[in-house]
C-alpha cells in the first residue's frame, strides 16, 4: 500500500512539474511578445521623428546626409535594448530584434499606406535596412561581453556598414540622367514626378553644403563621421537602457 | 532545505484555463477589428469627403467621428479607473500564491494588449506621413489625425491606465510602494497625447511643413523613450512570478503577500525569492 501511495505521489509530482513548465512557457511567451511589440513601437517612433524623411524617400538617400543621420539616430534603441536584455537575461539578439521589427513595421506601412493608399511608387518609398550592422553589433557584444568594446568597434562599424549594406538597393537610383537639359539622378527624377505637398524644395536636404565641391571621397567622410558619432550615441544610450531597466521603488509611501 | 512531498500537494493549484490566451487574444482581436474598420473608413471617405475642412461633408463624415471617439474614450477611461479602484482588493495581505499568480497573468495580458496598441499607434504615426505628403492640411483634425492622435493614442492610454490601476489595486508588489518604471511605462507614452497640442500649435503658428525630423516633432520621440522602462517593470515582476510558479506547483518557499507588500524591493532580488527547484525529496 505504501508503494501504491508512493507511485501516486510520483505521478502527481510529475504532473505538477509539467503544469509548472506550462505556466512558465506561457509567461515566457507573453514576455517575449511584450518586449518585441513595445520596443519596436518606441524605436519606430524614434526613428520616424529623427531620421524618418531619409527613410521615406529615395531621393533623400544621398551620399552625405543619409549615411550620417540614419545610423546616428537608429543606434539609440539597439544600444538601450542591448543594455537591458544582455545585462539581465543574456539575450544576444537585442539589436537584431529592434531592427527586424523596425523593418517589418516600415514595410507594412510603405505598402499599405504609401503605395496602396496614396499611390506613391514603392521604389520611391522603400525603407533602408539596418540588419547587417545590427547582427554585427549583437555578435560583438555576445563574443566580448563588454559594452565598451561593443561601442568602440560595433558603433564604428554601425556607421561604416550602413551604406554598403544598402548599396545594392539604391545603386540604380543614383544613375545620372539628363532631363530638360539638367543633370540629375534617377531618384531626383522620381521625386519630381511625385510631388510631396509638405516638403517643399527649400527643405529638401540632399547633398547640400561645401562637401559637394570636393572632387570625391564624400561618402567615406560621411561614413567615418557617422561611425564616430554612433560610438558616442552607443555609450549614452547604453546608460539610458541601463537606467530604464532598473527596478526602482520610490521611497515615499503611496497616499 | 528539502521540501516535504505533503507540502507540495497541500497548495492550491490554479486550473490551466487561468493562463489561457483568450483574454490577450480577445483584446488584440478587438484592437485589430477597430483598426480594420478605420482602414475601410479611411479608404472610403478620406479622399472623397476629407479634403476640405470647411465643407459640410467634412463635418458629417470626419468631425462627427472625432467627437464620438473623444466622448467614448473619456467615458471608458473614467469607467475603467473608477471600477478598478472601487473593486480593489481590501485584503491583499492574505492573498494566496495561486490567486496572486493568476492575477499576474491577467495583468500581463493587459500589458500585452498595451504593447500591441502602442505598435498600432506607431503604425498610424507613419501613416500620417502619407497623408501629409499627399494633401496640404487646412486643419489640425485631418482624416489621418482623427484616427492617429484621437483614437490610436487614447486606446493605448486606456490600456496603460488599466494595467496600472490593476497593479496598484490587486498586486502586492505595487500596493504600497511606487514602482518608478511602472509609472514611467504608463505616464511617458501617455504624455504623447498632450504633446499633440504643442505639435498642432507649432504647425498652426510656425511650421506648415511636415518634415518628420523637424525639432517640433521631437517631443513625441522623447516621450516614446519611456517605453524602455518596460524592462524595469519586467526585472521587477519576473523574479516574483517565477518564484510563485515554483511555490504553487513545486512547493518551494517564497515570501508571502504581506511580506511583499511591506518590502517589495527585497522581493525583486532573485536570491530573496530563491526557490529550491532541486530540493525535492530523492532528487
Amino acid at each position: 500500500m505504501e508503494e501504491g501511495i508512493s507511485n501516486m505521489n510520483e505521478r502527481l509530482l510529475t504532473q505538477r512539474e509539467s503544469e509548472a513548465d506550462f505556466v512558465r512557457k506561457r509567461f515566457d511567451l507573453a514576455v517575449l511578445l511584450i518586449i518585441f511589440l513595445a520596443t519596436v513601437a518606441a524605436a519606430w517612433i524614434h526613428q520616424q521623428l529623427f531620421a524618418g524623411d531619409w527613410s521615406f524617400w529615395i531621393d533623400l538617400k544621398d551620399r552625405m546626409w543619409w549615411p550620417v543621420i540614419v545610423p546616428i539616430a537608429t543606434i539609440c534603441f539597439p544600444a538601450a535594448v542591448q543594455a537591458a536584455l544582455w545585462t539581465h537575461w543574456k539575450f544576444p539578439a537585442g539589436a537584431t530584434m529592434v531592427c527586424f521589427g523596425l523593418l517589418l513595421g516600415q514595410w507594412l506601412n510603405r505598402i499599405i499606406n504609401f503605395w496602396a493608399w496614396a499611390k506613391f511608387p514603392i521604389n520611391l518609398v522603400f525603407p533602408e535596412t539596418l540588419l547587417p550592422q545590427a547582427i554585427v553589433l549583437d555578435g560583438i557584444l555576445m563574443i566580448t561581453n563588454n559594452f565598451v568594446v561593443t561601442a568602440l568597434i560595433g558603433g564604428e562599424l554601425w556607421g561604416w556598414l550602413f551604406y554598403p549594406s544598402n548599396w545594392p538597393m539604391i545603386a540604380p537610383y543614383h544613375v545620372p540622367v539628363e532631363y530638360h537639359g539638367q543633370l540629375l539622378s534617377v531618384a531626383d527624377l522620381i521625386q519630381y514626378q511625385y510631388i510631396r505637398t509638405s516638403t517643399p524644395e527649400y527643405l529638401r536636404m540632399v547633398e547640400t553644403g561645401t562637401m559637394r565641391s570636393f572632387a570625391g571621397g564624400v561618402l567615406g567622410v560621411s561614413a567615418f563621421f557617422s561611425g564616430f558619432i554612433s560610438i558616442l550615441m552607443y555609450f549614452i544610450w547604453w546608460y539610458m537602457g541601463y537606467f530604464f531597466a532598473k527596478p526602482i521603488y520610490l521611497k515615499a509611501k503611496r497616499i | 532545505m528539502p521540501v516535504e512531498r505533503n507540502a507540495i500537494f497541500s497548495i492550491e493549484v490554479p486550473e490551466k484555463s487561468a493562463f489561457s490566451l483568450k483574454l490577450p487574444l480577445l483584446g488584440i482581436g478587438l484592437i485589430f477589428f477597430l483598426n480594420t474598420i478605420d482602414y475601410v473608413y479611411q479608404r472610403l471617405f478620406a479622399f472623397t469627403k476629407g479634403l476640405d475642412y470647411s465643407t459640410q461633408q467634412y463635418q458629417q463624415y470626419w468631425m462627427s467621428v472625432l467627437y464620438a471617439e473623444l466622448i467614448i474614450e473619456a467615458l471608458i477611461a473614467l469607467f475603467v479607473v473608477v471600477y478598478l479602484w472601487q473593486t480593489r482588493d481590501r485584503n491583499l495581505e492574505n492573498l494566496s500564491p495561486a490567486e496572486e499568480l493568476k492575477r499576474y497573468w491577467i495583468w500581463g495580458s493587459f500589458v500585452l494588449m498595451y504593447a500591441f496598441a502602442v505598435f498600432i499607434a506607431a503604425y498610424y504615426a507613419e501613416q500620417d506621413a502619407t497623408w501629409h505628403q499627399t494633401v496640404i492640411r487646412d486643419t489640425s483634425f485631418t482624416p489621418s489625425h482623427i484616427i492617429e492622435f484621437y483614437q490610436s493614442y487614447p486606446v493605448y492610454i486606456i490600456l496603460g491606465l488599466t494595467f496600472l490601476m490593476y497593479a496598484l489595486t490587486r498586486l502586492p508588489q505595487f500596493a504600497k510602494a511606487t514602482s518608478l518604471p511602472l509609472v514611467i511605462l504608463v505616464a511617458s507614452p501617455l504624455m504623447i497625447f498632450p504633446n499633440v497640442g504643442l505639435n498642432e500649435f507649432g504647425h498652426t503658428r510656425w511650421f506648415m511643413e511636415e518634415v518628420f525630423s523637424a525639432p517640433l516633432h521631437w517631443g513625441f520621440a522623447i516621450f516614446a523613450w519611456g517605453a524602455l522602462s518596460l524592462y524595469g517593470v519586467l526585472v521587477t515582476v519576473c523574479p516574483r512570478v517565477y518564484s510563485l510558479i515554483d511555490q504553487v506547483y513545486l512547493g518551494a518557499e517564497a515570501p508571502s503577500a504581506s511580506i511583499v507588500i511591506e518590502n517589495p524591493e527585497a522581493c525583486i532580488n532573485p536570491l530573496f525569492c530563491s526557490c529550491e527547484r532541486n530540493a525535492l525529496p530523492n532528487k
